[in-house]
């Protein structure tokens, strides 16, 4: 299943606000948040939100969105144990 | 004095500080514990002491440096279960539980002293005031790891990042390593992730705000305290978890 990413500012609470609504088909399965300055990661997407299978501790960090795409593909394949 | 002996005497001096830190030891008592063949060992930050599943013949007394416990998940996620301070006894339990059902690591390059099992069960069954010093300390060990649950079930990160800053911060105090608003906590931003249980980018957003609400400062390994009374009402701390409070004379 294809990954449609919107783009959304979110309020995180901190610097992190370009964000990307993350969509399978209609329905919403994570956010991303791109990491701003202040983190050591900084420039790399990080899930800031997952629903379902998508829900993981900790919340992973992707190089980029394509990655990022993959995973959740990958992810709501994945049986829940 | 050869530096084995030397080092093995502070070790000493290490441990019966610690055991007088809340109960009086007699002259005999402290004798006892002085008399304990230790192995003084200097390990390297990030080394395992001993690792989940290992059925240790000895126990690890820290004489210097922090040392973590922690559990190992699948696809090599970790939580770390509770830090160690100098004088502590981190795998006590494995005197009467064989098999390490945890791992040991040292969090900063830390000076152990190894004491054989045989040793210590032969204090404990001779010496029954020191055995009750050990017994009161795994019961505080139980209190940590409750006040730990509460946070990791019930708290914000924001609050469990304050929690652990205001425990740490109380602990190194009784043992003499924190001044009165500062203190060395030498531990990465994944580190204490792993200890509250949430990811290094909310590690580094917490101690942000904490920071912009002028409550604590985290950087380069030391903690600043701005405003006690201001992170102690954010994460509920109440000290009385960790008992310290001295004895009765």
């Amino acid at each position: 299943m294809t990954i449609e990413l919107k783009p959304v500012k979110i309020d995180t609470g901190s610097p992190d606000e370009e964000g990307r609504l993350a969509f399978a088909g209609d329905r919403l399965v994570a956010v991303l948040v791109l990491l701003s300055d202040e983190h050591a990661e900084a420039g790399k997407w990080f899930l800031e939100a997952g629903f379902g299978k998508l829900n993981v501790r900790p919340e992973p960090v992707f190089r980029d969105l394509a990655e990022a795409s993959r995973w959740i593909e990958a992810q709501l394949k994945r049986a829940l144990f | 004095m050869p530096r084995t002996i030397e080092s093995s005497i502070a070790a000493h001096e290490r441990l019966v500080t610690k055991l007088e830190s809340d109960s009086r030891l007699s002259d005999e008592d402290r004798e006892a514990v002085r008399q304990l063949p230790f192995t003084v060992k200097d390990l390297p930050r990030g080394v395992d002491i001993v690792r989940d599943g290992d059925r240790p013949a000895e126990c690890c007394l820290v004489v210097s440096g922090l040392v973590c416990r922690y559990k190992l998940l699948l696809g090599g996620k970790r939580q770390i279960l509770s830090f160690h301070l100098a004088g502590e006894i981190p795998d006590l339990q494995s005197l009467f539980l064989k098999r390490m059902d945890h791992s040991l690591a040292a969090i900063t390059p830390v000076r152990a002293a190894f004491i054989p099992h045989a040793a210590l069960r032969a204090l404990v069954g001779s010496r029954p005031s020191v055995a009750a010093i050990l017994w009161r300390e795994t019961l505080i060990d139980a209190a940590i790891f409750r006040e730990w649950i509460v946070g990791l079930g019930r708290r914000t990160a924001m609050q469990r990042v304050a929690h652990l800053l205001c425990e740490l911060a109380v602990r190194f105090r009784a043992v003499g390593l924190a001044g009165d608003h500062h203190y060395t906590l030498p531990v990465t931003q994944s580190e204490l992730g792993d200890a509250v249980g949430i990811s290094n980018i909310h590690v580094s957003r917490v101690l942000r705000d904490l920071r912009d609400a002028g409550l604590v400062l985290v950087s380069g390994g030391t903690v600043t305290t701005l405003n006690w009374d201001g992170l102690v009402e954010l994460s509920e701390f109440d000290p009385d978890y960790l008992h310290l409070t001295r004895p009765e004379p």
